[in-house]
């Protein structure tokens, strides 16, 4: 008996972490020039180290807020950095007026609402919430 | 008293709490960062190292800081950051208090009280968590100033595959100085310098190059006054003169290097501050190693240090006689007071108890030329919001 619960504590484990991995994609307005960017494009417009889309014009990259799953697997992913690497990362910057972290603007859903209205800006919500009012230009694997 | 303290605490713990780290509403952006930390030492009797002077221990290494910037039109902002410290009696100052000109995407002008970019960690040196130390290794962190007033630019770009930052300052500081137990003025002039990294993926290298004219009076250091007047009353007056730093040119030259893995941290910086002339001061010559491997949420590290000085001959010129031996060897004793020769191997550990929040313990085996070696334990808890 108590095998077997261990057994089904096992695969609940494993498959833990798959079921938070729902896909992430990052959005933008779909009016934007562009189709698509590349991992490096992303992370470097939420790492503070570029503040242009592929096409010139101005992003504003958003976070949704802190604890959120999406924001975890985006910051690993992309920025490869954990919760405490990226805010080291970012305490280095604030403290030194050379960069400003991207807003948290709430969770997937608050994001979507303000890209929706604004093409200048970029952020990440999970590939379920995706509909006529964002345009997907990248998929975190 | 009691319910003063109680209400102390709960004050602190509002703002350890602000849930909005690194907050910003609208144009106006609050963060903060805060150490509480001390420590103690294994001999007392040794003189303390990095502010750790007691066998006893004690939480008196801590400090409070807090910026605030504002939008004041388009591409200006005017940013603060006060910092209050422990060791200052809690008194308040000015890390940096600039406004900035976002001139475009890639540069920015300040003008200001700004930090010298000295080091690799200058920007952020009271941020003890955006490090793996309490402190960076304090043989090369020892210079005693590290704010100029005056402005600068700050550029980033791309050089091929590479990210590239480039600052270049000009201004001036006047500040009180303690040397030996007495208060002395300092002052540089004319201060210049050029900081630049070149960054790929996991790793960051730096070099930095500063000038001034710097002037400090030394005259006033115990047992200087004799020594000047027995220096002047034998004729040697240009050797008198090197206690007086008047308007002397000085040099730093700062070579760094980091790298971060995810899983490897390591780090490695070598300073040098050279006078253009004999002075009492030495010249010096500073580096450390550190390596270090991070898992989950713990990172362990090692550091060496070192301080290998080259102190000045403060008696050259001086004639080698029965007469002026005693005089050579006080001017000779003068200058290796100045003259640090120190190996410090240090051990620490780094614990991220939250996104924000790290607990830090280090462990240092101080080495000094010819001295007993002193064991130095600390820890803190460090944190930003």
């Amino acid at each position: 008996m108590s095998k077997f619960k261990a057994i089904i504590a096992a695969i609940g484990l494993i498959l833990a972490p798959i079921a938070a991995f729902a896909e992430v994609v990052v959005v933008v307005h779909p009016s934007v020039a562009f189709d698509s960017m590349s991992a490096d494009e992303v992370s470097r417009l939420f790492l503070g180290k570029s503040k242009k889309f592929p096409d010139g014009s101005t992003a504003f990259p958003l976070n949704q807020d802190e604890g959120m799953t999406a924001r975890e697997t985006f910051n690993e992913k992309i920025c490869k950095k954990n919760a405490s690497q990226y805010k080291a990362y970012w305490s280095k910057l604030v403290f030194t007026g050379k960069g400003t972290p991207p807003k948290d603007a709430g969770d997937a859903n608050a994001v979507k609402a303000l890209i929706s209205s604004n093409p200048n800006m970029v952020g990440y919500i999970d590939s379920s919430l995706v509909d006529a009012s964002v345009k997907v230009v990248f998929k975190l694997k | 008293m009691i319910r003063n303290r109680l209400k102390q605490s709960v004050c602190a713990l509002a703002l350890l709490s602000c849930g909005h780290s690194l907050a910003h509403a609208g144009d106006f952006n609050f963060s903060g960062f805060m150490s509480i930390g001390g420590g103690f030492v294994d001999d007392e009797s040794a003189r303390s190292y990095a502010g750790y002077a007691e066998e006893d221990i004690t939480f008196d290494n801590s400090l409070l800081g807090i910026q605030f910037s504002s939008d004041i039109a388009n591409e200006l902002t005017a940013t603060v950051q006060l910092t209050a410290r422990n060791t200052d009696g809690f008194k308040v100052e000015a890390e940096w208090a600039y406004v900035s000109w976002q001139a475009t995407d890639e540069s920015t002008v300040r003008i200001g009280r700004l930090r010298t970019p000295f080091y690799m960690y200058s920007d952020y040196l009271d941020v003890g968590y955006a490090y793996p130390w309490i402190a960076p290794p304090n043989e090369v962190y020892y210079l005693p100033f590290n704010n100029v007033n005056g402005i600068d630019l700050y550029t980033t770009g791309t050089l091929g595959s590479f990210d590239t930052t480039m600052q270049v300052y000009f201004g001036s500081f006047t500040d009180e100085l303690n040397e030996r137990g007495v208060d002395i003025e300092a002052k540089t002039r004319n201060q210049l310098g050029f900081a630049g990294t070149l960054a790929k993926d996991w790793w960051t290298f730096r070099a930095a190059y500063h000038m001034a004219k710097l002037s400090i009076n030394l005259e006033a250091l115990p047992d200087v006054p004799e020594l000047l007047q027995t220096l002047q009353g034998a004729g040697f007056s240009r050797n008198a003169d090197r206690f007086r730093i008047d308007e002397d040119d000085a040099k730093f030259i700062e070579l760094g290097l980091n790298i971060d893995t995810g899983t490897f941290v390591a780090a490695a910086e070598h300073v040098e501050l050279r006078f253009e002339d004999e002075t009492l001061y030495a010249d010096n010559i500073r580096q450390f190693v550190m390596l270090g491997v991070r898992t989950g949420d713990w990172l362990i590290h090692l550091t060496a240090s070192k301080a290998d000085d080259e102190a000045s001959n403060l008696s050259q010129g001086i004639p080698v006689t029965p007469q002026t031996a005693e005089l050579i060897a006080e001017l000779n004793a003068q200058a290796a007071g100045e003259a640090n020769k120190r190996d410090v191997i240090s051990l620490g550990t780094r614990w991220d108890i939250t996104a924000g929040t790290a607990l830090k313990f280090q462990y240092s085996d101080v080495d000094r030329d010819g001295q007993k070696r002193q064991k130095v334990y600390a820890f803190a808890l460090q944190t930003v919001f």
